[in-house]
């Protein structure tokens, strides 16, 4: 039953956002000087005349309110307009761009994750190690080093130094900058859950029996820690379907990331709403897992 | 396992943990001090001219007149560097004050004033909090416009929730004080309560967020000057220096290098003291990993 509300609390809560975030998306991006006939303007010089024909051509002339009512008719059809710049629908796009950004920031997270869980197991393993120190060089490196900065560096060395790879559309950079990212952002609190799992009775128990210290971490305390690791691991889900879009961009993947870049620099209103709704529901989605699978996990009650 | 109090242990190198490090706390004042000193010496225009355009010296390398090169404009980078640093400083304090007032100022206020209030101001921050950060401040700058002010704000709004949940934990756990019982006792009003009691209390909290928070607006703003979406192109913070450099990156690699390793020298010292700050104060065990990533 409890399970049954929390579904239910989630699903209203994710209608309340998705409906408030439309409506800012919608009135943020017509609030900003200038709209896609000006940015097509300045690239092909049209004329004023061109333009205010080409406004009314796609529909910007009609008042917001009534743009706002017939681009939620469509939504609600399952058609989220055509892209003002592309002349294709907006999903279309959309659908393009996802599996590349799934792309990444799966492999990222799979690399960042399985960083994390070995360099922690390590770590609590052999407490006075090299790799605690790993622990905290990894954490304050996700927090210092901008992941864009450590991309410009990379693409400095790798492609134009040694001259070993080339840059543009490459996945390699980016997966493992952005896996390195992820792992200092798991590391430092999996690292203290373990240590305060660490001195529990049930490990002193299993050391007495006379099993062996990695198997009593990787076998009875990691399994243990699965609530924290797993929230950790939500949250940067979450943070890399929009987060990934620097490395997209300065990588020149064509994913999510570059797609929505793309979409706000040319006032692309329905591309930009269908991507931001496609971001928020793809968050909230990611946020419901989440929290469902703690539950499944952990089902004793929130202490 | 290790459950020795007292001294953090040493490792196989022999040095102290990194977090724990007084040489690390050390390298972060001193990188912060030489910051500092940067910001004052940019203020007074010391060095070379930072807009001076020189057609004839552009891409150069390092020399003595123009100690970090020169752009691809003939500017003097260190030149640039100076001034944009105050830039940045400004940038960043601006954004870690914008979202302390607004996140914890909010909250409390909500808190103290009343239930009806509570409930549609943390519904407002949990949608806020829902929404990818970047993809927030890049909506509300554009929205905005170019300018430092519509920077700071998109920053203040983007990171308010963190503040809003510290200073609730940090408010309830005063509330079941003692001495806010007696405050009550004596007549005091739920605001002055806040203001004369709790908040002394609550202070502290939030200033340790604010310097976790600091290098994060720090990098978001050079986020969103690399996307071409942050200040107006004639202030040179340091994110806006290496955006406009990252396309000559093969003629004039100094123009990168140098701002990025000044951010991520200035991001990584702001980084080590906050986490210090943090372990030396944290009343609430508000953890650093509960960020929520912006690159």
């Amino acid at each position: 039953m409890t399970t049954f509300l929390v579904v239910l609390r989630h699903v209203t809560q994710a209608a309340f956002l998705i409906a408030g975030i439309t409506v800012l998306v919608f009135v943020l991006v017509r609030v900003v000087p200038g709209d896609v006939v000006d940015v097509l303007a300045i690239e092909g010089g049209l004329t004023e005349d061109q333009a205010q024909l080409m406004r009314r051509e796609l529909g910007l002339t009609v008042s917001w309110f009534d743009q706002f009512r017939a681009w939620c008719i469509g939504a609600l059809q399952g058609d989220f307009g055509e892209s003002l710049r592309f002349r294709v629908p907006a999903l279309d796009l959309v659908w393009q761009a996802i599996p590349v950004t799934l792309q990444l920031a799966a492999a990222s997270l799979l690399f960042g994750f399985v960083l994390a869980v070995v360099v922690v197991l390590c770590a609590t393993l052999w407490p006075r190690s090299v790799f605690v120190s790993i622990v905290d060089i990894l954490n304050i490196w996700s927090i210092a080093v901008p992941t864009f900065c450590a991309g410009l560096i990379a693409i400095l060395v790798f492609s134009l130094w040694l001259g070993w790879l080339p840059v543009i559309g490459n996945v390699l950079i980016p997966v493992i900058i952005l896996g390195i990212d992820a792992a200092g952002q798991i590391v430092k609190p999996l690292h203290e859950e373990m240590k305060e799992l660490g001195t529990a009775a049930y490990v002193r128990t299993a050391r007495a029996k006379g099993i062996h210290p990695l198997r009593i971490i990787a076998f009875h305390v990691l399994p243990s820690a699965a609530p924290v690791l797993l929230a950790m691991t939500g949250l940067i889900a979450a943070s890399f379907i929009g987060g990934a879009l620097t490395m997209e961009v300065l990588f020149g993947l064509p994913g999510v990331g570059s797609l929505t870049f793309n979409a706000i620099n040319g006032r692309d209103y329905p591309l930009i709403q269908a991507v931001v709704l496609f971001l928020a529901v793809s968050v909230i989605l990611i946020n419901f897992a989440t929290d469902l699978a703690q539950r499944l996990i952990d089902p004793r009650p929130e202490h | 396992m290790d459950a020795r109090p007292g001294r953090p242990p040493r490792n196989a190198v022999g040095l102290r943990r990194l977090g724990d490090l007084p040489v690390g706390l050390l390298f972060s004042l001193g990188i912060i001090a030489v910051f500092l000193i940067a910001v004052v010496l940019g203020s007074l225009s010391f060095g070379q001219d930072p807009f001076e355009q020189d057609l004839l010296g552009r891409n150069e390398l390092p020399s003595l007149d123009h100690w970090a090169g020169t752009d691809n404009f003939g500017r003097d980078v260190f030149g640039r560097l100076l001034y944009g640093a105050r830039l940045t400083l400004i940038v960043g304090l601006g954004g870690v004050a914008c979202s302390l007032l607004l996140g914890a100022g909010l909250s409390l206020l909500a808190l103290s004033v009343g239930r009806w209030l509570v409930v549609p101001v943390f519904a407002l921050i949990d949608f806020i909090r829902t929404l990818p950060g970047v993809l927030l401040a890049l909506v509300l700058v554009v929205a905005l416009g170019p300018a430092v002010s519509s920077v700071v704000i998109a920053l203040g709004i983007a990171f308010s929730p963190y503040f809003a949940y510290v200073a609730r934990a940090a408010w309830r756990r005063e509330m079941a004080a003692d001495y806010i019982t007696v405050a009550r006792v004596f007549g005091a009003g739920r605001l002055r309560v806040l203001y004369r009691h709790a908040l002394p209390n609550i202070v502290g909290a939030l200033i340790t967020l604010a310097a976790v928070i600091l290098p994060r607006c720090i990098v978001t703003e050079s986020v969103l000057s690399f996307l071409g979406l942050g200040v107006s192109p004639d202030t040179p913070t340091w994110g806006r220096m290496i955006a406009e450099a990252t396309p000559l990156f093969e003629r004039a690699p100094y123009a990168v290098v140098v701002p990025v390793v000044a951010l991520s020298l200035l991001t990584l010292a702001l980084a080590l003291l906050g986490n210090h700050l943090r372990k030396r104060v944290d009343p609430l065990r508000t953890d650093g990993a509960r960020r929520r990533s912006v690159a």
